[in-house]
């Protein structure tokens, strides 16, 4: 299948790499900027453990993956596949710099499929994860907006399509808590 | 976003062929500087400066793989600006105001150039 050019998007963060680093790779809590998704890990942050992006009730799993590449306050990649679609896997790869006094956070997707929904909401989606990590690391939390949308995602989870039910996505030895 | 940077973003918005070599990225994303230059009438080396300053205001990303460096368009220093003076409620009623400029003036067009033929 073609794939499209990479999308990269870019922003800078008035706040330390360690903060970024913790907010991307957190399995403690759900991750604002992942569209409110808790990440559920088969084993350790390492390459070649399975990665799922979970509702917070853990029913429903939005993303699933396999981490790439760990490098602790610089580099995280892992491949990206929606649930919802039958498209192939695409990369998501994070990139932190010290700039400024702040830290240069870049998202950069690869292997994108060209005419696919994953491709389409990928290069869209790519804007609101830079821009609402962002804001919930130097302010604590997303903006209004965005938490009024993660409240609409909350009630309309139940008309989730039935495919992205956590029990179609086991990874094993999960570690997050599914209550 | 701060002053500083919103200033370097407004200055480097503000030149048209600047913004033209926006648009030349957003339709080829990763394209090289010498295709890009290729579009303007003006040296290489005046084009990379233009770049530069696309890029210290963010709107342009330069990835180099090999000896060639590959350019995208950012979208997101855009976003924190439009961001910076719409709430939810402006933007969807903004949207609507945009596209329905966007379409008058488009089938104006499309009439203007059907009289012309």
């Amino acid at each position: 299948m073609p794939e499209q050019p990479p999308s990269v998007f870019r922003v800078w963060i008035d706040a330390t790499p360690e903060a970024v680093w913790h907010e991307i790779t957190r399995t403690d809590e759900p991750i604002a900027a992942f569209f409110n998704n808790r990440m559920h890990l088969s084993g350790e942050l390492q390459p070649g453990s399975r990665l799922a992006m979970r509702t917070g009730s853990g029913k429903w799993t939005g993303v699933v993956g396999e981490i790439l590449e760990v490098m602790p306050l610089v580099r995280f990649a892992h491949t990206f596949k929606f649930t919802a679609y039958d498209d192939p896997e695409c990369t998501v790869i994070y990139e932190l710099e010290p700039k400024d006094g702040g830290v240069q956070f870049t998202l950069t997707v690869e292997n994108l499929p060209v005419g696919t929904k994953t491709g389409k909401n990928m290069s869209s989606g790519g804007k609101l994860i830079v821009n609402t990590l962002k804001r919930s690391v130097e302010t604590g939390r997303p903006s209004f907006g965005i938490r009024m949308l993660y409240v609409l995602f909350k009630v309309l989870e139940p008309i989730s399509p039935k495919r992205c039910e956590s029990d179609n996505w086991p990874i094993d030895g999960s570690r997050g808590t599914q209550s | 976003m701060n002053e500083e940077r919103t200033d370097r973003l407004l200055s480097a918005l503000a030149h048209s062929g600047r913004r033209r070599m926006l648009d030349l990225l957003m339709e080829a994303p990763g394209i090289s500087v010498k295709a890009l230059a290729s579009h303007f009438p003006i040296s290489r080396v005046a084009v990379l400066k233009h770049v530069q300053l696309l890029e210290e205001a963010e709107l342009v990303i330069t990835k180099k793989r090999g000896r060639t460096r590959h350019l995208y368009f950012n979208a997101v220093p855009i976003q924190l600006l439009r961001d910076r003076w719409t709430t939810h409620y402006s933007a969807f009623f903004a949207e609507r105001m945009a596209d329905i400029k966007t379409r008058v003036e488009g089938r104006a067009m499309d009439e203007q150039e059907s009289k012309r033929a």
